[in-house]
């Protein structure tokens, strides 16, 4: 009887923990759901921001968001594509490809936060760049980097051996090997790993406050050197103002924005490793 | 035909050593722009008060903060959800199990920036009232905030960590006739224990380095409540401050300097953190999750 009294108390306490949670997950999504719909409208996706944030849109966090994106993608792609050739082909000792996953898998513990000041030293302090696209871009991909290095390396490494061998009985260098049978094979991992790198870098603002973003009177930047405003940054400088109610109600519909652009990259790389699994 | 073959080897062999150096530099600049602080004010760094005008840089405070809010967070997170990947992975069926791991993924990648408005818009308001607070930005506010945060990773990791024991442990053990709690407690939960602890510590990283939720919500006064114990005060971590302070510091003044201090202490730890779940816990096949 007593075992199953204890039964009784555990299938007892894992259900009021699935109810705990389960309503608080679920009450997230709600929250923002319910006030970010009700704060969208197509004024407020296509006009720019005044009042410091607390009326007008945010067409330009968006596009601001999206520049930022594009260019840590334009960045990162071809030096996380290279990285993953290396120590998948060339990398053949254990212990180097050990400090490789150490320097790596490092890279991808550091905080956001410090991936910021970093880039205020180095960039903006050091360099003398200024607050700017190209710093923002360059911090985000550095961030994401290891993300998209993995995924592309899984993907180059369980190519198997017969392709390789066939390639080279074929006459083949290593080198085309490499550029006409590799990279086309797991090309897809590259890009489900760097799709779901900026599923992840869009939402950050530790690393862009510092060094690509001023909070308001920017539109479209010029030229890669001059400083763009972003979703995230944007919501942070309304979360400040959150007493004034317009203010908190754009904070909501920015959120939401921001969400629905994490979910579309994040659902791109699904379904592109999706395709991929299928495709093997 | 050659050449080329050449040319791919340059730029395959710079990639990886930019990749490889980028964490090495980092530590480097640090060090390097840190290093003014740590001569000149040396062991004052770990005293009791930070106040720059006075040339004082006690980081003791933002050190207890990050400690007491990782505390909360991971007390209120691992128990919960422990009991509920649980329930996702061993009484679920298959097919829900699908959605419920998909809700999940959905819920870990919400921005951070969002939790930081929902506490701030709801969740200090909430302490406020139920503490019968003047401010609900407490310590306490940053604790459960992260460990909402961090609940949908760990489920997730810690249903994998159940999941991937083989169905055949299970039957063995409903053979015996073990209730389910014996079969959870005594095989599933054992065996499934050094992922777990992996799992532990990757949340124990994220919420050491979690700037913008926390920022928002803490309250931000650099001070160690008395008694210490006393989480419903204001405090700091070392990232709200941070996140704070670093756009008013001068650059290449002594403030400047102690807080990358600060910066370089955080990553310090949280590199160890990730060298020690690499050599305990490392799997070749692993995901990365953030």
């Amino acid at each position: 009887m007593n075992r199953r009294l204890w039964n009784m108390f555990f299938v007892l306490g894992v259900w009021l923990a699935v109810a705990m949670c389960g309503v608080g997950l679920v009450s997230l999504i709600g929250v923002i759901a319910w006030y970010g719909v009700g704060a969208i409208n197509l004024d407020f996706l296509l006009t720019g921001s005044q009042n410091f944030g607390a009326d007008g849109g945010i067409f330009y966090q968006i596009l601001g968001s999206v520049l930022l994106i594009v260019g840590a993608g334009v960045i990162c792609f071809p030096l996380a594509l290279g990285t993953a050739i290396f120590k998948s082909e060339y990398l053949a000792n254990a212990k180097m490809q050990r400090l490789c996953a150490v320097l790596v898998y490092g890279l991808n513990g550091v905080p956001s936060i410090v991936f910021g000041i970093f880039g205020l030293v180095f960039f903006v302090n050091i360099l003398d760049t200024g607050i700017s696209w190209f710093v923002g871009s360059v911090i985000l991909a550095m961030m994401i980097l290891p993300t998209v290095v993995l995924a592309s390396f899984q993907a180059m490494n369980s190519i198997p051996v017969i392709f390789r061998e066939s390639a080279y009985a074929l006459g083949l260098n290593k080198w085309q090997v490499i550029v006409r049978v590799l990279v086309p094979q797991s090309i897809g991992g590259t890009v489900t790993g760097l799709l779901l790198g900026l599923a992840r870098a869009v939402g950050e603002t530790a690393p862009i406050m510092f060094v690509a973003t001023a909070f308001s009177g920017v539109s479209t930047p010029g030229s890669l050197l001059e400083p763009v405003t972003a979703l995230p940054t944007h919501i942070l400088a309304l979360a400040q103002q959150a007493t004034d109610v317009h203010a908190l109600q754009n904070g909501w519909g920015a959120s939401f924005v921001l969400i629905c652009l994490v979910m579309m990259l994040g659902a791109l790389g699904l379904m592109s490793r999706l395709q991929l699994k299928g495709a093997r | 035909m050659f050449l080329s073959a050449k040319i791919g080897k340059g730029y395959v062999v710079t990639c990886a050593m930019i990749s490889a150096m980028l964490i090495v530099v980092i530590l480097c600049f640090l060090a390097a722009n840190s290093w003014q602080a740590f001569s000149q004010v040396g062991l004052g760094l770990f005293g009791w008060t930070w106040n720059p005008p006075k040339g004082q840089f006690g980081m003791l405070p933002m050190i207890y903060g990050s400690l007491a809010v990782t505390v909360i967070a991971l007390g209120i997170a691992f128990p919960l959800g422990i009991a509920t990947a649980v329930f996702t992975s061993e009484m679920l069926s298959a097919t829900v199990r699908v959605y419920a791991k998909s809700f999940l993924e959905l819920l870990a990648g919400i921005p951070s920036i969002v939790y930081g408005l929902m506490g701030v818009a709801f969740l200090s308001v909430f302490v406020q009232d139920v503490f019968v607070l003047l401010s609900g930005r407490t310590i306490l506010t940053g604790g459960i905030l992260l460990s909402i945060m961090i609940l949908p990773t760990v489920i997730t990791l810690c249903d994998d960590a159940m999941h991937h024991i083989p169905m055949s442990y299970r039957e063995a053990a409903r053979g015996l006739g073990l209730y389910k709690y014996e079969v959870v407690k005594d095989v599933v939960l054992p065996a499934a224990k050094m992922d777990i602890l992996g799992a532990l510590l990757l949340a124990l990283g994220r919420v050491l380095g979690e700037t913008m939720a926390v920022m928002l919500v803490i309250g931000s006064l650099d001070k160690i409540p008395t008694p210490f114990w006393n989480v419903l005060a204001p405090g700091q971590t070392i990232t709200s401050k941070l996140g704070r302070e670093m756009a008013e510091a001068a650059f290449g003044s002594l403030h400047f300097e102690a807080m990358i201090a600060m910066a370089l202490i955080l990553l310090f730890f949280v590199l160890t953190l990730t060298v020690v779940s690499l050599t305990y816990f490392y799997n070749p096949e692993g995901r990365l999750y953030e």
